[in-house]
């Protein structure tokens, strides 16, 4: 049985942002999960060329303390 | 010549006096070296988003400037001698930020030029012109009639 998925179209285009700022931590929240990973590119739909800019992105924004590089996972 | 940021984090229980001492040092060091400062921003207190040297609040601030490479030695030299300075990050702007400021640039000239265009009709250089002459005009026949 195939599965029916939706494509999804990534967030960036669709907005057409040239440059994920690290500093806007709110943007930069919904793409990593709960426990502080990077979303991967196949769940989140981003394309290639905004996933490398948000990975690097993301990687600057733990370095200044503006999102956790762990938070403590407890079901 | 390269665009470059550094973002620094302060200890959020300095004075504003201090903190404006701090960062008054640090755009001191990049203009010592030639470095030509864009922009000066501070986002202010926030949360840190984990301790850092057991604080949990810190003052962010962030230098714009235009300069070569190898001042970053120098300012980060300063950073951590300060021990008022948590955290800190430079980094140069990629091809993606730079097109990003240059679009910015080009909408801010094209704003600027327009109204300058509509504000320079001919008539108007015509009477700045006449008032000219005749200063100088008077301005010799003083001189002559001083003489």
């Amino acid at each position: 049985m195939l599965k029916v998925r939706r494509k999804r179209v990534c967030q960036f285009c669709e907005k057409n942002v040239e440059y994920i700022d690290f500093k806007d931590d709110r943007q930069l929240i919904r793409f990593i999960t709960e426990q502080g990973k990077i979303i991967p590119r196949h769940t989140s739909g981003t394309c290639a060329k905004h996933q490398r800019q948000l990975a690097r992105a993301v990687k600057r924004a733990r370095q200044l303390a503006l999102i956790p590089f762990v938070t403590d996972f407890t079901r | 010549m390269a665009i470059y940021e550094t973002v620094f984090i302060l200890d959020s229980l300095m004075q504003i006096k201090e903190i404006d001492a701090a960062v008054e040092r640090f755009s001191e060091i990049l203009k010592s070296h030639n470095c030509k400062i864009r922009k000066e921003e501070r986002m202010g207190k926030r949360r840190l988003a984990y301790e850092i040297q057991k604080k949990q609040y810190g003052f962010y601030g962030s230098i714009e400037f235009e300069g070569n490479g190898d001042v970053i030695t120098e300012l980060e030299k300063e950073y951590n001698f300060n021990d008022k300075v948590l955290r800190y990050l430079t980094y140069r702007y990629d091809k993606s930020k730079l097109k990003v400021l240059e679009k910015a640039k080009d909408e801010t000239t094209v704003k600027e030029e327009k109204p300058v265009v509509k504000e320079v009709p001919e008539p108007v250089e015509d009477v700045i012109e006449k008032p000219v002459e005749e200063e100088v005009k008077t301005a010799e026949t003083e001189e002559k009639s001083e003489e």
